[in-house]
């Protein structure tokens, strides 16, 4: 792997580099709330460098939450439908981190490996992402226990590790390292070493390995009712979720003009299972929470070979009703 | 060739609307695109996604068989956002569709076997694609049964088909309607499907048993035919969860790891067996 190093003082002029060239950047911004949420920005200024862990993830990049499928028009002489996918800028992610970056091998082999989506396909191509290892940490985090770490390279283009007065640049991929090259003199070159002493100390809640074959057997487990004790089905997990795939689709507009709208969905919703008879699939929370952990750690495993979870602890610090999903993991595991 | 995007819709002109049941209709329809058509092909046991500009999609299977060039058939109950809207529609509208997704039906290990099919109120629109697609080269197979049954005379759909697979003696047919849903003048028996199939027996040997409806037909039909010395990969079901995408993705139809739109939604008993019960 290509190594470099960039003086901390001019990461802003990297930066401010990244948005000259044309590229749409898209960083932590703290808002008024408190916390910090990724979003487009027009200079370092903006940017947020103190936090543990953004509100939502980046996944709206690639897969917004609102995405128009295509436009239509009504006349005289039929139904015209247009879609705006050419209009997708190049756009970079900056500061996301490993576990969110991870997220997106996911996302990648989940919407391209079988049926390939047209629409991710169009962002992923027109996406680098640029993320930063974890300082520090907080307990929702439990990367460490989904196989990754504070300075996983696993999903990124460039992953910055910052190292006293410098960042050390670990350029992954041909992307990562196109996007230095539009400010090359702000980088010396540099040699692997470790990034331990600098990185965030995660302790790990579970052995992956365990969980993988105890899950197997979990669907009967009684613990998944007071695993979803409380749980009244906001769907702020999935929503906050790097990995959370589901979607609806939904017309808005009227029957001569509108578009067509693919929009987040959950599989906590009641209604996410429902028939037109009325008759639910899925019929209580409890199986709704089951059904979303055991995708995650079982059924992701079986159908792509990948865990999707990746432990950034979002669905924890969100949850209303105090929910920890690695607690649940442990109990219907035990 | 770049990949097919698959939400794009063909359109389609509605060319035929049918009048089933109440509230059920059967829309003809024609592709508005002769390029579309000629690219176009299914196979039974698949379904599309049907929409309404302005409205949304609703998920049915295609109801017509492939054997009958030139169009396709849907049949569906007005009775949500979608298929309200798509009930208001007139002769020469066109509609949005989508497909064909979904895995089919193994016609071809089926030569020579007894075909056995079993069906209430508008799980009939499934089969009948398939039905057809038998009864188009009917020296293929053994003995055709159907029992199809709903909850009142005036829910049975296809009517016309019926009268007609009724008189065929290349086909045996048992009409039922639920008990109370009879009227004076019916002439077919009385009693839920499952009860039907339990006092008519449907010989198991060298037979292969469709079964495709509301849930509770499939969850009561599929053991009786066990019981009846029917081999588990003998019978097979269509599952019809609730669908957005249709390719795997969105990932509303799922039942454990199994996606209905793309794994199924064809599924013999023993795969059903080796899925969690949410469908």
């Amino acid at each position: 792997m290509e190594i470099k190093n960039i003086k901390s003082t001019n990461i802003p002029a990297f930066f401010d580099q990244m948005i000259k060239s044309g590229k749409v950047v898209i960083a932590p911004v703290l808002k008024k709330s408190g916390k910090v949420f990724f979003e487009a920005v027009q200079s370092y200024d903006q940017v947020s460098t103190d936090y543990i862990q953004t509100g939502f993830s980046a996944k709206s990049v690639v897969f917004p939450k609102v995405e128009e499928l295509f436009s239509f028009k009504k006349d005289d002489e039929g139904i015209e439908i247009t879609n705006n996918l050419h209009t997708i800028p190049e756009t970079v992610v900056w500061g996301l981190r490993p576990c969110d970056a991870s997220a997106f091998n996911y996302l990648t082999e989940f919407f391209l490996k079988e049926n390939p989506d047209t629409y991710f396909t169009a962002r992923k191509e027109k996406t680098t992402l640029i993320a930063i290892s974890c300082a520090k940490a907080d307990n929702a985090c439990f990367c460490t226990s989904v196989e990754l770490n504070p300075g996983s390279t696993s999903g990124s283009d460039i992953l910055l590790t910052a190292m006293g007065e410098s960042v050390y640049i670990e350029l992954i991929t041909e992307k990562g390292k196109a996007a230095v090259e539009t400010a090359a003199s702000l980088f010396t070159p540099g040699e692997e070493k470790s990034k331990e002493e600098f990185l965030a100390k995660v302790t790990s809640v579970f052995s992956m390995d365990e969980v993988k074959v105890r899950i197997k057997t979990a669907y009967d487990s009684a613990e998944w009712k007071h695993a979803s004790m409380g749980c009244f089905g906001c769907g702020a997990c999935a929503f906050a979720c790097p990995t959370c795939t589901c979607f609806d689709i939904q017309d808005e507009g009227t029957q001569d003009s509108g578009k067509r709208l693919r929009c987040w969905d959950a599989c906590g919703f009641g209604l996410f299972t429902k028939h037109t008879s009325g008759h639910n699939p899925r019929t209580n929370q409890t199986e709704r929470r089951r059904q979303r952990l055991m995708h995650k750690f079982k059924y992701s495993v079986e159908n792509l070979g990948i865990v999707s979870c990746v432990g950034c602890g979002r669905c924890i610090r969100n949850c209303p009703a105090h929910l920890n999903i690695f607690e649940n993991i442990l109990s219907v595991t035990k | 060739m770049e990949p097919k995007n698959q939400y794009i819709p063909y359109k389609m002109r509605i060319a035929n609307i049918i009048e089933e049941a109440p509230l059920v209709q059967t829309y003809r329809l024609e592709f508005v695109d002769e390029k579309d058509a000629a690219q176009f092909s299914f196979k039974a046991g698949q379904f599309a996604e049907y929409g309404v500009f302005g409205e949304g999609e609703s998920t049915f299977c295609i109801a017509s068989s492939p054997t009958r060039e030139g169009y396709l058939e849907c049949t569906f109950r007005s009775s949500g956002r979608v298929t309200k809207a798509l009930a208001n529609c007139e002769l020469n509208d066109i509609i949005g569709l989508r497909g064909p997704f979904g895995n089919t039906f193994p016609i071809e290990e089926w030569y020579g076997k007894n075909i056995v099919f079993i069906t209430g109120g508008i799980g009939l629109p499934p089969l009948r694609c398939l039905i057809w697609n038998l009864l188009d080269q009917r020296e293929k197979f053994g003995d055709i049964t159907i029992y199809y049954g709903a909850r009142t005379v005036n829910d049975l759909v296809y009517k016309e088909e019926l009268e007609e697979w009724k008189n065929r003696s290349d086909v045996n047919l048992f009409l039922t309607v639920d008990p109370g849903g009879e009227t004076p003048d019916w002439k077919g028996l009385v009693g839920f499907v499952p009860t039907i199939l339990e006092q008519n027996p449907p010989k198991s040997e060298n037979s292969v048993a469709i079964i495709a409806g509301p849930p509770i037909l499939i969850k009561m039909g599929m053991p009786i035919l066990g019981k009846n010395g029917f081999e588990n990969n003998n019978i097979y079901t269509t599952l019809e969860n609730r669908m957005k995408c249709g390719v795997g993705k969105c990932g509303h139809c799922t039942v454990g790891k199994t996606y209905v739109c793309k794994d199924g939604p064809v599924f013999t008993y023993d795969e059903v067996l080796n899925m969690p019960p949410e469908y």
